[in-house]
């Protein structure tokens, strides 16, 4: 960087933006790197009172316990993160993009900004809310669905849908695509207008039917952005949830519904050991980047748009 | 149209500086608060009842489940009045106690009081709970709250008390008129279907209740009658899980049976009893005389369930299903069919013979109580605050409200209350409004300190009976029992070690002991529910038994509990 001769030429051309940018390298070093010397609780026993400075060091053992304790519960709860991460991924960005091009292609405006205020109003409710909902919805007794169902006469008898480990995964990846998909699709969207408009007269003069058009012009268009948003949720994955797992898991599901971060909370803060919590929440970090990073090296490989 | 505008910039401006005004003067008075703070403390005797209107207000966080009051509260202001210094009480929310507690911990950001529960140790670890014997000289309703051997116990370990348990003083003697705790509940209505009959085992108990459904299957309303509900949320789980024991005819340690001859802990979880009980749940389960959506209910379905008056019967804490029997007991104001729908107790047992120990005597719970944190900025406040709600008028305000509008004083100086205060204190919007028990900061159970009345009208024995619907009078009558507690067998005497759940709720996930006992809970939170619900129960219980011998460390908790259980022996005999 320093070898560039017109480097300091640069910095003054773009001192005012070098400026601007201050603040927020300071929020992220703040709030993002100054917190990572936290980490070194995960190689302690720590206590409140000693603190990270007095704490004795206890090496990888927290790590070890990690895997071991309860046969392996922990490999059991990166699996459900891993699912539940991987179905919001693939869910989430199809239906965004789905969402997005039928918006596109809807010609009344103002029943497509009626649609698009309606669909994406969900994301501003808090997940408390939204799983209520979703409890509402599949209860046993006067749940929506079972009634729905009874009524077509698809079902017998009403399916206690949370109690059965199979359908967990699917409950959490359908309530999140309803409360994100609106939200989710404004970013396609605008990367739709920006399509240059020339190229759908000139593909529907050549002949084109409305749904060559989008194969052959919109998706195209979209791939550099669908190809970065998916590096950066990649490196979600582990993220894939906290509260509705939380509120709506119980014991019969538990198998299926605890989540790295439930495990954090449970064994970690619940009971008293911090310092298994930070190594559970270490060991999260660590996934992540290296997820990130293979993604970001696939789609270089592949010759496409990455994140750096 | 213009002077339409005019009116209106005119009223904001007024609005902007009658806000600005009354900005300033709240600013200036909690200045003068804080600056008053150390003068008022240190003349602290004095200035009760001598308020100012310099009124203190702390913060409290209590790690239960609770109501907050509204912030007008009536009798929260009168107290506040008196004593100067009123407390703002916040309540567990959607979170277990242990979770709620370790993040303050974690964040060392506390309220001025809190009751921490099982979480208290790490606060203390932490270095974050007052020790407050170093201050209780000037306050003699604190110091004198427990006598020297039982503040010696609460201290235990430590070299000075940081905790003051809220529920343990008795004075003079217990009315015994309610019974708080564990039991098989059942709806009066049910036993009234069935002549009041003598219900004694698990099966007479659950046929009781098929027979009613099979009589009644729904309410007036069309709503299906639910036989019997189990909640097992979370650390609620209890419901399901810890019967065992009582139905073997123990009292409740909690997390094991202790031997009383050997002294020796037992894990209920694997006993024949246990599997009898499962496997009892699991036919009734079949049967649909358990809620099919019962093991995925959160607290908030259970409770809502419960004050429909649907639910003929479950086993429960009594403080735990309070406020759906309240609610039930408001409906009931309005709807007749609900008078039979409030609930009884019953001492079930697994056979004939065994003796049902389900009433105990309060014990001193020494793990569980109110800490001043170093997050207080005025400790000496603090304690006086305590210790003036304490003071028996005060008490009384809090306990029973003020005098001729929530209760009347008779000739004989003996309280009681007209249908219309009874009424009253039944409405939950009330309550919040006008009535601010301070239910969990120290207060004195049994009789009041006037030593005429009770501590409040739940255990005036005459009130209480006046204030029964004339359902459970007529079910109290049929089993020869004026109170609730006369249904079940007098409380015998609390062995040295009970209660046994004081130690294993302050384990944590560090030792080997706190994990395995954490390990045991996880397992049975899986297990249970599929135990109850499985086509083939003996198949179930085969690998609920592997599971849990192979996951948790059983014998290592109950090791740690033999020594525990002896040393509170020890302790109780002199020998430390």
């Amino acid at each position: 960087m320093f070898k560039d001769p017109d480097f300091l030429k640069k910095v003054k051309n773009q001192k005012v933006l070098i400026l601007l940018s201050i603040p927020f390298v300071i929020y992220v070093l703040i709030f993002c790197y100054v917190p990572l010397f936290g980490w070194i609780m995960a190689f302690q026993k720590y206590k409140p009172k000693t603190g990270i400075l007095h704490s004795e060091f206890v090496g990888l053992s927290n790590f070890k316990f990690l895997f071991t304790n309860a046969n392996g519960m922990f490999i059991n709860v990166i699996r459900n993160t891993v699912a539940m991460g991987l179905i919001n991924l693939v869910l989430g960005t199809i239906f965004a993009i789905g969402f997005a091009i039928l918006l596109s292609e809807f010609r009344f405006t103002t029943g497509k900004k009626v649609i698009q205020t309606i669909s994406y109003l969900p994301h501003f409710l808090s997940m408390v809310i939204v799983t209520g909902i979703v409890y509402d919805v599949l209860r046993m007794e006067n749940g929506m669905l079972n009634n729905f169902l009874t009524s077509i006469g698809a079902i017998d008898s009403n399916i206690n849908w949370l109690a059965e480990p199979k359908y967990f995964w699917w409950i959490c990846g359908f309530a999140n695509l309803w409360k994100e998909t609106g939200w989710n699709s404004i970013i396609y969207l605008a990367a739709i207008t920006s399509i240059n408009p020339d190229l759908y007269e000139a593909a529907s003069i050549d002949g084109a039917g409305r749904l060559s058009r989008i194969w052959h012009i919109t998706l195209p268009g979209l791939k550099p952005t669908i190809i970065i948003l998916l590096i950066m949720n990649v490196g979600n994955v582990l993220n894939a949830g906290f509260e509705i797992q939380y509120m709506l898991g119980n014991g019969l599901v538990q198998e299926v519904s605890q989540t790295i971060d439930i495990y954090v909370l449970k064994y970690g803060i619940g009971k008293g050991n911090y310092s298994l919590g930070t190594a559970a929440g270490i060991f999260k970090s660590v996934v992540s980047i290296i997820l990130i990073w293979a993604s970001n090296f696939a789609a270089k490989r592949m010759g496409e748009e990455s994140l750096y | 149209m213009k002077n339409y505008k005019k009116v209106i910039t005119f009223s904001m401006a007024a609005l902007l500086v009658m806000g600005m005004v009354s900005c300033g003067g709240d600013s200036g008075s909690g200045d003068s608060d804080s600056g008053s703070g150390g003068s008022n403390a240190a003349s602290s005797t004095e200035s009760a009842g001598g308020a100012t209107g310099e009124i203190k207000e702390f913060t409290a966080f209590h790690a239960v489940p609770g109501t907050e009051i509204d912030s007008d509260n009536e009798v929260q202001q009168i107290i506040a009045e008196k004593i100067g210094a009123k407390c703002k009480d916040t309540w567990l929310v959607g979170q277990t106690a242990a979770e709620a507690m370790g993040v303050r911990i974690a964040g060392g950001d506390y309220t001025d009081f809190v009751t921490a529960g099982a979480a208290l140790p790490q606060m203390v670890d932490a270095g974050t709970a007052v020790a407050i014997d170093e201050y209780w000289d000037d306050y003699p309703n604190i110091k004198n709250f427990y006598t020297e051997a039982q503040w010696n116990a609460i201290k235990g370990e430590w070299d000075h008390v940081y905790l003051m348990p809220q529920f343990g003083k008795r004075y003079m003697y217990d009315t015994g008129t309610i019974h708080n705790d564990e039991a098989f509940w059942i709806q009066t209505r049910v036993l009234k279907d069935q002549d009041y009959p003598k219900l004694e085992t698990l099966d007479e108990y659950f046929d009781c209740i098929e027979k009613f459904i099979e009589k009644h299957p729904t309410m007036e309303d069309g709503t299906p009658n639910i036989g019997y509900s189990i909640l097992c949320e979370d650390w609620r789980y209890f419901c399901l899980e810890n019967a065992p024991f009582f139905l073997d005819g123990y009292p409740n340690d909690g997390c094991c049976i202790v031997d009383e001859t050997t002294h020796k802990a037992i894990d209920y979880n694997t006993t024949p009893t246990a599997k009898k009980y499962f496997k009892k749940l699991n036919e009734e389960y079949k049967k649909g005389i358990i809620d099919p959506e019962t093991f995925t209910m959160n607290y908030d379905t259970y409770i809502s369930k419960l004050s429909t008056g649907r639910v003929c019967g479950m086993c429960d804490q009594h403080w735990d299903f309070n406020d759906g029997e309240l609610a039930i007991k408001q409906e009931a104001l309005n709807k007749a069919e609900l008078k039979g729908c409030t609930y009884v107790p019953q001492g079930i047992v697994i056979e004939k013979g065994i003796k049902e120990r389900y009433h105990s005597d309060a014990a001193l719970d020494v793990s569980n109580g109110i800490t001043i944190t170093t997050s207080c900025k005025d400790i000496p406040g603090a304690m006086k605050f305590i210790n003036d709600l304490l003071d028996p008028e005060i008490h009384t305000l809090r306990n029973w409200g003020v005098k001729d509008v929530d209760y009347l004083v008779g000739e004989d100086g003996l309280f009681y209350r007209t249908q219309e205060m009874r009424d009253n204190a039944a409405q939950e919007s009330y309550r919040n409004h006008h009535l601010c028990p301070y239910g969990y900061f120290p207060l004195y159970g049994g009789m009041a300190l006037d030593g005429i009345n009770a501590c409040n009208p739940d255990n005036q024995p005459k009130e209480f009976y006046d204030s029964l619907s004339e359902e459970v009078k007529e079910c109290l009558a049929a089993y020869n029992a004026e109170t609730y507690t006369q249904l079940l067998n007098p409380s015998g005497e609390n062995a040295p070690w009970y209660p046994m759940w004081s130690y294993s709720n302050n384990l944590t996930s560090d030792t080997d002991n706190g994990l395995a006992w954490a390990n045991m809970a996880e397992v049975k939170h899986a297990q249970l529910p599929k135990v109850c619900m499985a086509d083939d129960f003996d198949k179930a219980w085969d690998e609920y038994m592997n599971v849990y011998n192979s996951t948790a460390d059983v014998q290592c908790f109950l090791d740690s509990l033999n020594v525990e259980i002896q040393r509170r022996i020890d302790v109780a005999e002199g020998k430390k």
